[in-house]
């Protein structure tokens, strides 16, 4: 297959070292990703942590005017977009998820490396987009929620919201091929015997948290769209005056942003749920059911989004039903707590700087949930929210929480990921110093809400009570800042001087500390056959309850190092340089829209697109049916079969929004053109065309598979003429529209039916390019017979963008009439 | 108990006692706290009291269970390297996971109920006959009153009479701002293109605060208002003093105030009645607030100052000083001629 | 989930056959057929003056049905693992959950009803 690294010995290098920094660009090892993904985000976690001790350095006083009012108002936006999007995600999902996920069930990599690369290098880039604005000045400043119409260009005329537009567009791709690339491995690529409920439980968790990005970030990407079209076209999707509303944003801002809240805390729980049973010598209480509770809370969370709106005016019906759903998700979270605590005890417990943070997770996340549970009561909601005491509720949950959580999985994983351990002295004053600053910044914000002060304020009056206990946060906050630093030169220190650790420094129960530390580039030697849950402390102890106090069966660190001969058969995915080009091309395209520059726009995207179509060709084996993937796959599927149906499941939520959005503004449209200028015949005939394309296309693939490549390759280009003809049409539609005086921005109908039927005709496009790239494969006898995959995949997204089409010719189309269901 | 962990132990039991002892510095640290929300004077933010009486009760019952429960697991019924023994296996007991579903269930059933009963209940469909309607309409940054029944229009400060039902319907005139009266009546996001509400009824006289808890750009922290509950005779008074003609002053600086009110821009903006007129739309007259008893006024500029002359100086000599991102412009008044503006303004009781 | 893992080492021919249960170019057609029938029978009820009252239903009927057949069919749901149909049945499920409670809240419910 691929080439192997050159002049290294592969059964004794370790992945950190060869390559030079070429060899870092173009990786698509996963642990070296997940390094890079690490770093990046600690740089970030302090660039985030710095803007916090300025908004402190602001409030330390009433009247205070060390920042200025439109500095604060962005340094507190960018406070919270880099902790929740470049701090707490990448750690979690970027760095640990990376990392870990196939060493703990046991692969030699994800499913997808390029595209794993892709995902960091977008990240970055992303990353650097949203930050622009310490450059050019402009960051953005409409809060890491931007509502509208804050954000639109009448209130935010400058290039602010752009930064914050196109920065969180270009990162949510990043995130939700990182998603869809996590989901396929974790799914399909867990050693033999591994079941779902003999997972580590950090794979549950890493599991569900991928499925609520796929499911959760189109969402967002509509509503940031429609911002994009508001501010860059002209249009009102956010707009009163033309009959919109505002409150469109803030539906589909937290339909994304409730489950978002818990992608960031499901990884957080998988941690704990790893670290407490080993430092406590017992196995993880109530396993089933802690499986259960992260679907249960998961599920949940996709109905709880309106209790961020408790204050807007929704009416009793629905503040009721938010209300009720955000009590009940509130059971399985306590199920969590209860059980942890049910983990400790009766353990043999060592008090490592990871379990000293664990232990904090659990009290400090327990009094951010309980804060929560007032907030879900709506009425009581309506003094609290908006104040500081959310400020309190949340930080508690996501720094107390979710940080310390991650803060315990560095110390833990540390020696695995770099063969050295952290100075546990300086971890042990870093954990202290965390916790009593930690509390003392934010325990007294409770005190801040319940007094009224109001969120998100540059400064305050210096009668109302407040001044004691902001100057004391601040100077908390200046400690706890402090105590960063520490952490900060552990890691460094550490990394380059650190104790020696062995493949098993902790006597852990999992799959990933039964290879050396740090971990060879091809992960284990033999794929390992699994048989129980704490699948690795079976083997060395005998049994899952087993206290480990015994003798060893087997002594990883006495092993001997893996023959060439043994290593022979291993096969490395070999680097590519396309991930990091195409990421640097969607970057242009960004840039260019920031700027205003068009013509860099479409280099951007054409850039794009070939390295897309070129990185497709990269491997030989592209085409080609994988029976090898195939049959050592743990549900006997392709990797690249799932990941096209998880992408087509993203898809959904996508196309869900744009047309929920058409059915709920359609009734508001003020004027004409209306439904009526919709071209029944014209449409119908298209819709023909689009389902007989479908036709088509199966009997291309059927072509293929009975290793009929003529017939195969006739029939492919035929669906893309069918696709063209259908494009035809549409350009026909709308062209007509355009004469008729129906423009993008004409009125709500106008923005809704041209966006989401133009999106719908964007993925016919790509349809038809990736139908031709195709048939130009097959013409050259590039495609596989057996399955003809290639041809598969590309019939399944055909198929699917057909489907979507069935869906809006039957409600936009034929349900014109129909003005209010 | 031995003494393991002696260190472990002794910071944490610091740790917690530092901790409790801010808890209660905290209740204890002293106020006024003006924006308070544990000082109910309406129907509306007594329910909600009582709620978070409840809420909180409840709440610190669960955290002292997981504290004791934490505190059992890891200093009591665990053991540390080196001691005899075997440690515990247990990993499941369908009893004990029963127990810590259902209980909690319970509780929240116990929050769940009297929470929708208070939504519904300060909710109302319709209102008794009596209801006094006032209309709030939110600007950045500052906030307009206007009470149609009565004919009064007012900025930064709203009267209400006590022990009536007062119908708050709200808008905005730009982007979505929050009306937040934590004594009175709690608060509610006022949306462009759309009318909120609040249903109250205050019991206690007294001027109260109140703030905008809606981030809406950059003078968001500069957007305050003040809630008068009168009595109800003091409040037809005050209703009779809004409706009076503004004073007309005949000599000295207001007078002179006056002259340079009829040749200066204001007007384009700023309304007095009978004074300078505004167009019927609404457009005209009405994009600052109406200042025909501005003197009568306890603060200004969004409540962010007390109405003194020196202040209205401040104010009208460079707004953006006083309130960064202001809409109103500086008109480039200075010396004698502010100080004559000033004085007729302030004379407009 | 499932404990045939080491089955799977010689399974690939199991499933192979299992995947090559492909229908052929006949039952695709009469798929064709009645897709065209279908859309017929919507642009049918769309013209129908008498059929109005019933636009809603009928359309969501007709509009599920050839939804199921181009999912099972040419998608190839009915012969596929079920872990695909599962794989797209959950966000079809979430999708109209959403797009039904953004209607409800918009339309239906709140202030902004209407």
């Amino acid at each position: 297959m691929a080439a192997q690294p050159k002049a290294l010995h592969l059964e004794q290098a370790n992945y950190l070292e060869g390559g030079g920094i070429y060899g870092w660009l173009t990786t698509i090892d996963h642990k070296r990703i997940a390094v890079l993904y690490g770093i990046s985000a600690l740089v970030l976690m302090a660039l985030g942590g710095t803007e916090a001790m300025l908004v402190r350095a602001q409030l330390i006083v009433p009247n205070n005017h060390f920042l200025s009012a439109d500095f604060y108002n962005q340094i507190f936006t960018m406070h919270g977009l880099t902790m929740i999007f470049l701090v707490l995600m990448p750690l979690e999902t970027g760095f640990f998820g990376n990392f870990l996920i196939p060493l703990q069930i046991g692969a030699r990599d994800v499913a997808f490396p390029r595209l794993n690369a892709l995902s960091y290098w977008i990240f970055l880039l992303g990353a650097i987009a949203l930050n622009l604005g310490w450059i050019f000045g402009g960051l953005p400043n409409g809060g890491w929620f931007g509502y509208a119409n804050l954000t639109e260009r009448a209130y935010a005329p400058g290039i602010n919201i752009d930064y914050y537009d196109i920065g969180l567009l270009i990162l949510g791709v990043s995130s939700v091929m990182s998603a869809l690339n996590f989901f396929v491995t974790i799914v399909n690529m867990r050693a033999p015997g591994m079941t779902f409920m003999r997972m580590p439980m950090f794979i549950w968790a890493l599991l569900v948290t991928v499925i609520l990005i796929l499911l959760a970030f189109p969402a967002l990407t509509v509503g940031l769209i429609f911002l994009f079209a508001d501010r860059y076209f002209g249009s009102h999707f956010y707009e009163v005056i033309a009959g919109a509303t505002p409150m469109l944003w803030q539906h589909l801002f937290w339909i994304f942003g409730h489950p978002e809240v818990y992608i960031m805390a499901l990884p957080a729980f998988g941690m704990i749920s790893e670290v407490l049973p080993v430092f406590s010598r017992k196995p993880l209480f109530g396993y089933p059911m802690m499986a259960y509770s992260i679907i249960l809370i998961a599920f949940l969370s996709y109905g709880v989004w309106g209790h961020h709106m408790f204050a807007t005016g929704m009416g009793p019906v629905a503040d009721s039903a938010f209300a009720i759903t955000s009590m009940l998700i509130a059971i399985p979270t306590g199920v969590k707590v209860f059980s942890w605590i049910a983990t400790v005890w009766g353990g043999r417990l060592r008090f490592t700087t990871a379990m000293l943070f664990a232990l904090g997770f659990i009290l400090e996340f327990t009094i951010g949930g309980l804060s929560g549970i007032m907030h879900a009561s709506a009425p009581i909601d309506l003094e609290q929210t908006d104040s500081y005491f959310i400020v309190a509720h949340f930080h508690y949950v996501l720094f107390g929480g979710v940080l310390m959580a991650i803060l315990a999985a560095f110390y833990y994983y540390f020696p695995k990921i770099c063969g050295r351990f952290m100075n546990e002295t300086v971890g042990k004053w870093h954990f202290w110093l965390t916790t009593i600053f930690f509390n003392c910044t934010f325990f007294p914000m409770h005190f801040l809400g319940e007094w009224g002060m109001p969120r998100r304020i540059y400064t305050y009056a210096p009668d109302m009570g407040w001044n004691f206990w902001n100057k004391f946060e601040s100077i908390s906050a200046f400690c706890l800042g402090a105590s960063f630093l520490l952490f900060f030169a552990n890691i460094a220190w550490s990394w380059f001087n650190g104790e020696h650790a062995g493949a098993d420094p902790w006597d852990a129960r999992t799959l990933e500390w039964s290879i050396p530390s740090p971990p060879p580039i091809y992960n284990f030697v033999k794929v390992p056959v699994v048989h129980s849950r704490d699948a690795f402390w079976v083997e060395k102890y005998g049994d899952v309850e087993a206290s480990g106090l015994g003798e060893k069966r087997v002594n990883v660190e006495f092993l001997p190092p893996a023959s060439p001969e043994e290593v022979a058969g291993i096969h490395i995915p070999a680097a590519s340089l396309y991930p990091i080009l195409m990421a640097g091309a969607i970057f242009l395209a960004g840039l260019g829209m920031l700027v205003g520059w068009f013509r860099l726009v479409f280099m951007g995207l054409g850039l794009l697109a070939f390295c897309a179509i070129a990185m497709s060709f990269e491997y030989r084996e592209w085409g080609e049916d994988n029976p090898h993937q195939v049959s050592e796959s743990f549900l006997g599927l392709d990797n690249r079969k799932l990941g096209v149906w998880s992408f087509i499941g993203s898809e959904c939520v996508f196309f869900a929004s744009l047309i929920s959005t058409f059915m709920v503004y359609k009734s508001r449209s003020i004027g004409v053109p209306d439904a009526q200028i919709l071209n029944i015949p014209l449409t119908s005939f298209s819709t023909f065309i689009l389902l007989m394309s479908s036709l088509l296309m199966v009997l291309a693939l059927a072509g293929f598979q009975r290793n009929n490549r003529f017939w195969g390759t006739f029939w492919l280009f035929g669906t893309a003429v069918f696709g063209l003809i259908f494009l035809g049409g549409q350009v026909y539609e709308f062209g007509s529209f355009y004469h008729e005086g129906m423009l993008y921005n004409s009125n709500l109908f106008s923005q809704c039916f041209y966006t989401l039927v133009g999106f719908h005709g964007f993925h016919v496009f790509i349809g038809v390019v990736w139908l031709i790239t195709v048939a130009i494969a097959g013409m050259k006898g590039k495609i596989g017979s057996k399955r003809a995959l290639s041809v598969e995949l590309c019939g399944l997204y055909w198929h699917f963008v057909d489907i979507v089409w069935v869906v809006i010719f039957t409600l936009i189309y034929l349900m014109r009439t129909i003005n209010r269901a | 108990m031995k003494p393991r962990n002696i260190k472990l132990k002794r910071a944490s039991f610091m740790a917690a006692f530092l901790a409790m002892a801010g808890s209660l510095a905290g209740c204890a640290s002293g106020g006024p706290y003006p924006l308070d929300t544990l000082s109910p004077k309406s129907d509306l933010t007594r329910s909600i009291l009582s709620l978070f009486k409840e809420v909180t009760i409840l709440d610190s019952i669960v955290l002292v269970v997981v504290i004791i429960a934490m505190i059992g697991a890891i200093f009591v019924y665990s053991s540390r390297e080196g001691d005899p023994g075997e440690p515990s296996a247990m990993h499941s007991d369908v009893t004990l996971e029963m127990l810590w579903t259902v209980i909690p269930a319970l509780i929240l059933v116990a929050i769940t109920v009297p929470t929708v009963h208070t939504i519904i209940r300060t909710q109302p469909e319709t209102w008794p006959a009596e209801t006094l309607e006032v209309k709030v309409i939110a600007h950045q940054w500052w906030w307009e009153f206007q009470y149609p029944s009565l004919g009064v229009i007012t900025a930064d400060e709203v009267h209400i009479p006590a022990d009536r039902t007062i119908h708050f319907a709200m808008t905005s005139k730009d982007v979505i701002h929050s009306f937040f009266m934590p004594s009175v009546g709690g608060k509610r996001d006022v949306v462009p293109g759309q009318e909120n509400q609040i249903t109250l009824k205050a019991d206690t006289p007294g001027e109260y605060y109140g703030q905008c808890t809606e981030f809406c750009g950059t003078s968001h922290a500069n957007m305050r208002f003040r809630v008068f509950v009168d009595t109800p005779a003091d409040f037809d008074k005050w209703v009779a003093h809004q409706n009076e003609p503004p004073v007309k002053p005949t000599e000295g600086a207001a007078a002179a105030g006056a002259k340079i009110w009829a040749d200066a821009p204001c007007a384009i903006c700023h309304t007095i009645k009978g004074v300078s007129g505004f167009s019927k739309d609404y457009t005209y007259g009405f994009r600052g607030p109406d200042l025909t008893h501005f003197g009568s006024r306890g603060t200004m500029a969004g409540s962010i100052l007390k109405n003194t002359p020196e202040n209205v100086a401040l104010w009208i000599k460079n707004p953006d000083a006083v309130k960064p991102g202001a809409n109103m412009p500086t008109l480039g008044l200075d010396g004698a001629d502010l100080n004559n503006l000033v004085a007729y303004l302030e004379s407009l009781k | 989930m499932s404990d045939h893992a080491i089955e799977h080492g010689h399974g690939v021919h199991a499933h192979a056959i299992t995947e090559d249960h492909h229908p052929g170019a006949a039952v695709y057609l009469l798929v064709a057929v009645v897709l065209i029938v279908l859309t017929a029978m919507e642009i049918g009820v769309f013209y129908a003056p008498f059929l109005q009252a019933w636009l809603v239903p009928l359309l969501i009927i007709l509009a599920v049905l050839k939804f199921i057949l181009v999912a099972g069919f040419y998608m190839h749901l009915k012969y596929d693992s079920s872990v695909f149909t599962t794989l797209f049945a959950f966000p079809l499920l979430l999708a109209m959950m959403i797009c039904g409670s953004l209607m409800l809240l918009f339309l239906y419910l709140g202030h902004h009803a209407g």
